[in-house]
């Protein structure tokens, strides 16, 4: 997943994807605002078909801790 | 997609975007150069006018939006092209006799003079001798094809390319193609798209809820004097435009200093400068509505979140009315985190078109025409000509924004960084039969004063900030 996810990063960032790492801050590291993140969000929902939740996703600042929450929704749905 | 020849040449053309048609519903109500935005670009050092000239022609080729021509069909239905090339003179004007106010209102000026909307240039620029050693270019665009965001684009370019060229700088990265982001925008406009049908769901939900409370920012007078007129004292809703569109500008410098505090305090509570700013100004709508809980405003999005959209020109904005309801005992900062999460949603719902939305709403609610929740709407621009990755020299310089001199709105506010020194300024652009001058100092003063009572400490409700403001 993280390969998949780090190619959809790329769309929104200018980032040499080889620096993304599991312990990338999607704000402090990686550059990407509230709207690109929103935007994000919204194709992995499609991609995954899952829903996330506003606030629940506030506390998500790592590639890591995106990947932890995708997966808890895949093994729910 | 439709295809018209024109000057003996087929071209592609699109039908606008909804973005383009919240302008072009807008010029039904207003005189025509209410779309025009002029901005001027000035840098402190002499310039070599041949390789700026050169600049802007290779800035305008690069940049697919400086090139977007307007067409009707026999219905009257609008269209857009782009046209391949674009081999224009570039005008220059010397200014650097004059003062600097006269040389400012000679470009009002310019601001203020329509651009012809079909089959013609949709912008002019002019390479400008400014007062005070400041050498640059004044730029006049119209609204439907490009944003502030846009505007901003093509100023670096003209910047970079100029470094490039004279002091071997290196050629600034290409750009993005207009006409597909255009394609994606209508893709998505397709009745059946689901993230369309998706966004439409939200936003009837959206508008079925509980009603919202007009809150003016010149305090609760024209609501008042609306539900004494309409006989309906349980009126939420207030009726905005007024008689006349004259417009003007009251541009206020954040310095530097509590400029860089506001952006401290967002970096270390992980919230957006944006929330920061909503939270700031519907708490001065509270605070001249006497403490009303319930606060809307409306907030621009600029729809840039992928490279596609971030580096492909055009206008882009889309307006949403963003509801806030914030007990007195809330602290301020769970306010923004609110506002952040209101923002959030509408975010993930931000291509549905606004004018619909509106409409939508007004027939719901059953309107009286011209009627809102909303008296402000809200912009907040991030970007400025220094980006972290671009190859520009340490340069003084000076950026303004011209009025067109007419307004659709009571009042809009754009808050912008200052590329000189990172500093914010606040636009207040104002409908000048609606408000004044010394009213716009007035909200600016107690925007100020709520902001900085928020960051000082975070944990402050919002009534003890209400009382000491």
């Amino acid at each position: 997943m993280f390969e998949e996810l780090k190619e959809m990063m790329c769309n929104y960032i200018e980032v040499d994807p080889e620096t993304i790492t599991p312990e990338s801050e999607f704000i402090n590291d990686l550059g990407f605002n509230s709207f690109d993140f929103m935007c994000l969000l919204g194709e992995i929902e499609e991609k995954y078909n899952i829903h996330v939740d506003e606030e629940e996703i506030m506390g998500l600042s790592t590639v890591k801790d995106a990947i932890k929450y995708i997966e808890k929704l895949r093994k729910e749905h | 997609m439709k295809e018209f020849t024109i000057n003996g040449t087929v071209m592609k053309c699109y039908p606008l975007t909804a973005a383009q048609r919240l302008h072009f519903y807008t010029i039904k109500f207003a005189k025509p150069q209410v779309l025009n935005i002029g901005t001027g670009l000035y840098i402190k050092q002499d310039v070599d006018f041949d390789i700026l000239k050169q600049s802007v022609q290779e800035a305008i080729a690069d940049f697919d939006s400086m090139r977007l021509r307007f067409i009707q069909d026999e219905d009257g239905a609008v269209y857009q092209y782009v046209i391949p090339f674009d081999e224009r003179e570039i005008g220059f004007f010397d200014f650097s006799g004059w003062s600097e106010k006269d040389a400012h209102e000679e470009m009002t000026k310019w601001t203020h003079k329509p651009l012809e909307r079909f089959n013609s240039a949709m912008n002019r620029v002019v390479m400008i001798k400014y007062p005070g050693g400041y050498n640059g270019i004044y730029l006049k665009v119209d609204h439907m094809t490009m944003d502030s965001s846009s505007i901003i684009e093509f100023n670096k370019r003209v910047l970079e390319l100029y470094c490039a060229k004279a002091y071997n700088y290196p050629q600034p990265k290409p750009l993005q193609s207009y006409i597909k982001a255009v394609e994606h925008d209508l893709e998505y406009e397709k009745k059946n798209n689901p993230s369309h049908i998706k966004d439409e769901e939200f936003w009837k939900l959206q508008i079925e809820g509980d009603e919202p409370m007009y809150t003016d920012f010149t305090g609760p007078g024209r609501l008042i004097t609306q539900r004494r007129e309409s006989g309906n004292p349980e009126l939420r809703s207030a009726v905005i435009t007024s008689n006349t569109l004259d417009a003007a500008i009251s541009v206020y410098h954040l310095e530097a200093e509590p400029s860089a505090r506001l952006l401290d305090f967002c970096a270390e509570n992980k919230v957006s400068m944006a929330s920061l700013l909503l939270m700031g100004l519907r708490t001065v709508l509270s605070k001249f509505n006497n403490d009303e809980k319930d606060v809307s405003v409306k907030t621009n999005v600029a729809r840039r979140g992928t490279l596609l959209e971030k580096h492909s020109g055009g206008t882009r904005i889309h307006f949403f009315p963003l509801r806030t309801i914030l007990e007195p005992e809330q602290t301020f900062i769970d306010g923004i985190r609110t506002i952040q999460a209101e923002q959030n949603k509408i975010f993930r719902h931000a291509n549905y078109d606004p004018i619909e939305l509106t409409m939508k709403r007004a027939k719901y609610r059953k309107f009286t025409p011209g009627a809102s929740y909303e008296s402000i709407s809200l912009t907040y621009q991030p970007l400025t000509l220094r980006e972290k990755n671009t190859e520009m020299p340490d340069i003084d310089y000076k950026t303004f924004w011209y009025s067109n001199g007419v307004a659709a709105q009571p009042l809009y506010l754009t808050v912008m960084h200052r590329p000189e020194d990172n500093g914010l300024n606040f636009n207040f652009e104002y409908k000048k039969d609606v408000v004044s001058d010394s009213e716009m100092e007035f909200l600016y003063y107690y925007y100020c004063r709520v902001l900085f009572r928020g960051i000082e400490d975070k944990s402050r409700s919002i009534g003890q900030i209400l009382e000491m403001i």
